[in-house]
């Protein structure tokens, strides 16, 4: 069995006056060929990770493994990784044909070579026009394509970018987009990357893993972590808006279990057995706002009044109130009630998610979901 | 990255930069406290075995100088202190009184034509020994010669630029709505820079105002050229001391010499944050 | 009636958007609003003390001197304007004929090389030594910038001093090679000329450093970074990635030295007076004795302009490299 690209084995990065530690115990394996953003609010260790990775930064504890080999000791030109910063850092006093040949050149590698490889980064990324312009004179995502050029030249085995799409426009972004998929198609590249957007992450990465304060919370499949989140943290950050969460407990309600908050209570599923629950155990309903269906009759119906009404082109987020709860709901943008509106909420029993109140962790529903 | 320590090459490089920096100064001031008998010994002597103020006092002391009298140098050095004191300080005054309103008027109203900066500089290149040769035909047809007045219009037209344009770097770092605010509550225009810019750039004003000081009080080809025995400042005294005597007053000559530095050094510490702007007329900031 | 219903839609509408429309004054939606309007004239005047100074005291003497530099005047000619116009006979003379004039200018211009060559390399090498860390750093910077703020006439006798045969830098030579080998530095013609070089360099050394030390400070970081990470060593990065970046910063510092050490003067006087003969004469200590030695005051206002023409010349060669960067500042 090779071993993966890259592995992170509980690495710690911790600030010399002992505060908290910035990387608090992370442990990452990445394949190669894949693509796995990191992606959590700011501060929450991700640009320490990616510094760690390139050898910027020394972890105070822990391994980095490429291709299985430990490279802590090995100092950052020689890693076989190659970093794209968020202001790329193009060397403003070259001309583009300089910056990408940079790497090669200071590696003494003979000319005929650095041409050739010159040549063919930027045939790839669509620079061959600029080749001897001045680095001064360029836009935002040419800017951009020079700096991962320059990295390119080096064949990296793993390239890392920080906040690739965050300074672009939206036109820009999407073509950014469709690069870096192909980029990885063609050469084969590992890409890990850093952002503190969700859409970025879900656009571009195979794999997603969400951090906050120093931890990674998850990593898992981009097409499924908002369906499936392990544990309040990412039920909260993911998703736009994220999934509602209501506080309460668990209490049997004659044969099966329900979810009671504040005097309103909810059915659980016949068949569900939370796993580790017991009656009276506090835990967090989640709702996603795209599974609450606004209905006159039907199943778990909640009288609610809409708030506020924020539309977003072809749906809308109501914001709704029913008794002392509030969750927000879309519904499509025809036919959507006005503010001040009372609603009947209907919610598919099939799409909750539950979470122990103690230990944050998602709880299995149904007998299928234990594992 | 956080910054590396120094290796010991260059620990060592350091010291000795140190050291030659410091020595010449060193070197004067052993000189300046020097009792005569150890003037002109042979070798010179690095550290007088009995220091002694005496300089300084002869330095004022018309008799004094005058027992060493040579070659006609018989003045104390007091009309010369005095001169560059009043030379200087009044000079500096009215060079940043009328610069801070120029700067102002620069920065907020006429916007600097492009081609100002190079009058400032070619201002700079013209060799001052033959400027003063027009000063000179001038003040004698006006009787100004040797005056200090002379000696001050001069100084304040040659730093008028520097003070022009360094204000005016601190005055641009200055949001103008914070005048317009001023303006806009009733006050007239003027009121407004008096009571808002001025004390805002205050800062600025002391930096810029400590560093015309400086080229004023060190100023030597003007006051050399101006003055006939009723001006006096002090490079002109200590190149008499020096030219004049062929090196026979050391003792005093440093005392002189060490009297004229203290209160430079002590400028230039205080406005040590401000020297790159200052040395390099607003070009660079740091 | 269709007229009349249309006359009346649009003065409403002109009536209405004028009652709508944003006072002309007092509070100001937005700063840059209020910026846009015509600023007042009347604080133009702000400019006329300091433009009546700078013409009266320096624009009226410098055409002065421009006129005298035509003519052949010599105080012994009385007034100015009984002196002939001689056309630019000062400035061939000088040019042409007067070889002490043009030593006086290939002198001063080699001096400023060597000079500025000297202060920038050692300059670079502290503000190098300043990117480290160590203690007492506040203080060895003060104590080392103190040089360029002594006034240049007592720097000149200081080294004056120094270089006297019985000072200390001769009894520190005459450690290496014993007493009787020991230089006389005033009185032999190249000795003279290191005397003024040495001089200078302590004294300004400071300047290019502070400089230096100022744009080192001022790299962006994350060049650098991302030079290493593309496997550049410590000394490529210096030579490849920073000093270019140091590049206007650089020429700003040789311009502001070059402007200056070309008038030197202050300090040859002390040292040498320009001698020995006059092997360590400068531009300016040549203009002077022409001035006010030998009285030929439109020959020396004429090598004047010379210097100022040549100086201009110079500047705008020196500030080529960094000539595209100022253009676009100025938009």
């Amino acid at each position: 069995m090779t071993a993966p690209k890259l592995q992170l084995v509980d690495l710690k990065k911790e600030f010399s006056d002992g505060s908290v530690a910035a990387v608090d115990g992370i442990d990452l394996t990445v394949a190669g060929g894949e693509t796995v953003a990191l992606l959590g609010p700011s501060g929450c260790g991700k640009s320490t990770t990616l510094n760690m990775i390139v050898g910027l930064e020394a972890p105070s504890s822990g391994d980095i493994l490429i291709d299985g080999r430990s490279v802590i000791d090995i100092p950052a030109g020689r890693r076989d990784v190659g970093l794209v910063f968020q202001d790329y850092a193009v060397f403003t006093s070259m001309s583009v044909r300089e910056n990408l040949a940079f790497g090669l050149k200071v590696r003494r590698v003979k000319k005929p070579a650095i041409v050739r490889a010159v040549g063919e980064v930027a045939e790839l990324l669509g620079l061959t026009g600029i080749l001897d312009a001045s680095a001064r004179d360029l836009g935002g995502s040419e800017l951009q394509r020079v700096a991962i050029g320059r990295t390119l030249v080096t064949r990296p085995s793993i390239l890392l970018l920080d906040e690739p799409l965050s300074n672009l426009e939206a036109a820009a972004r999407l073509a950014m987009r469709k690069e870096l998929r192909r980029l990885q198609k063609e050469i084969g590249l590992t890409i890990i990357y850093v952002t503190h957007d969700q859409i970025e992450a879900l656009s571009l990465a195979d794999r997603i893993a969400v951090m906050n304060a120093g931890k990674i919370k998850q990593v898992e499949k981009a097409s499924l972590i908002c369906q499936q989140p392990d544990n309040l943290f990412v039920a909260g950050f993911m998703g736009s808006p994220p999934m509602n969460l209501l506080r309460g407990k668990l209490v049997r309600n004659g044969a099966g279990l329900a979810f009671a908050k504040d005097g309103f209570s909810f059915d659980l599923p016949s068949g569900t057995t939370p796993g580790e629950g017991h009656e009276r155990l506090p835990a967090v309903l989640g709702v996603r706002p795209e599974d609450i269906r606004l209905a006159s009759t039907g199943e778990g119906l909640m009288a609610a009044r809409v708030v506020l009404v924020e539309p977003r082109g072809s749906d809308a987020v109501l914001t709704v109130e029913s008794g002392p709860q509030t969750m927000k709901v879309i519904v499509p943008s025809l036919g959507r009630p006005e503010e001040g509106a009372e609603v009947g909420l209907s919610i598919d029993p099939s799409s909750l998610v539950l979470f122990s109140g103690e230990s944050d962790r998602r709880l299995p529903l149904f007998a299928e979901d234990m594992s | 990255m956080p910054a590396r320590p120094l290796t010991p090459i260059m620990a060592i490089l350091l010291v000795v930069a140190l050291v030659v920096t410091l020595f010449p100064v060193f070197w004067i001031v052993m000189t300046a406290i020097k009792p005569p008998t150890d003037w002109n010994a042979a070798p010179a002597i690095w550290v007088p075995a009995n220091p002694t103020l005496v300089n300084f006092r002869t330095l004022f002391d018309p008799n004094a100088i005058r027992e060493y009298g040579v070659g006609g140098v018989s003045q104390s050095a007091t009309a010369s202190v005095f001169g560059s004191i009043l030379a200087s300080v009044v000079s500096t005054f009215f060079s940043i009184l009328i610069g801070l309103f120029a700067a102002i008027g620069l920065s907020r109203y006429a916007g600097g034509s492009k081609v100002t900066p190079l009058i400032i500089l070619s201002g700079r290149m013209f060799p001052p020994a033959a400027i003063a040769v027009p000063f000179v035909i001038i003040f004698s047809a006006t009787n100004i010669i040797d005056t200090y007045g002379g000696l001050i219009a001069i100084y304040v037209a040659a730093t008028l630029p520097f003070s022009t344009w360094m204000l005016k770097s601190f005055v641009d770092d200055l949001p103008r709505e914070i005048e317009e605010a001023e303006m806009i509550d009733g006050r007239s225009r003027l009121m407004a820079h008096v009571t808002v810019t001025v004390p805002l750039v205050r800062g600025g004003l002391f930096a810029t105002a400590l560093f015309i000081f400086i080229l004023n009080w060190s100023e030597f080809m003007f006051a050399l050229v101006l003055s006939y025995g009723r001006i006096s400042t002090i490079p002109v005294q200590l190149a008499k001391y020096v030219t004049a005597t062929a090196g026979t007053l050391y003792g005093v000559q440093a005392a002189l010499a060490v009297l004229a530095m203290i209160p430079l050094v002590l400028a230039g510490f205080a406005i040590q944050s401000h020297l790159a702007r200052g040395m390099t007329f607003g070009a660079i900031k740091r | 009636m269709n007229l009349h219903a249309n006359q009346d839609g649009l003065r409403a509408r002109v009536v209405n958007a004028s009652m709508t429309a944003a006072p002309a004054s007092p509070v100001p939606t937005k700063p840059s609003a209020t910026v846009k309007r015509a600023r007042p004239p009347a604080l133009r005047y702000l400019v006329l003390p300091g433009q009546i100074v700078s013409v009266a005291v320096l624009v009226v003497p410098l055409l002065v001197a421009l006129y005298m530099s035509f003519t052949d005047w010599t105080p012994t000619r009385g007034s100015l304007f009984n002196a002939s116009f001689i056309g630019l006979d000062n400035y061939s003379d000088l040019l042409i004929y007067d070889s002490r004039f043009v030593e006086a200018v290939v002198r001063t211009i080699l001096i400023s090389v060597v000079c500025l060559a000297l202060e920038f390399t050692i300059g670079l090498g502290l503000a190098v030594l300043f990117l480290r860390e160590f203690r007492g750093k506040a203080v060895f910077f003060s104590a080392l910038l103190t040089p360029m703020m002594i006034l240049p006439v007592v720097v000149g006798y200081t080294f004056w001093m120094l270089f006297q045969s019985n000072g200390p830098l001769n009894q520190i030579i005459a450690l290496f090679v014993g007493g009787a080998a020991t230089p006389e530095w005033f009185r032999s013609a190249p000795l003279a000329v290191v005397t003024v070089i040495v001089t200078e360099v302590w004294h300004w050394t400071p300047l290019f450093f502070l400089i230096l030390l100022s744009g080192l400070n001022a790299v962006p970081e994350n060049p650098v970074r991302a030079a290493i990470i593309l496997g550049a060593s410590p000394r490529q990065v210096f030579w490849r990635v920073i000093l270019p970046m140091l590049k206007p910063v650089i020429v700003v510092a040789f311009v502001i030295r070059a402007m200056e050490v070309i008038k030197l003067f202050d300090e040859v006087f002390m040292l040498t007076r320009g001698g020995p003969g006059s092997s360590t004469e400068t531009i300016s200590l040549y203009i002077y004795k022409l001035a006010f030695n030998d009285f030929q005051l439109a020959y020396g206002a004429a090598a004047a302009f010379i210097v100022l023409i040549g100086t201009l010349v110079l500047i705008n060669l020196m500030l080529l490299p960094i000539r595209e960067q100022l253009l676009k500042e100025r938009r």
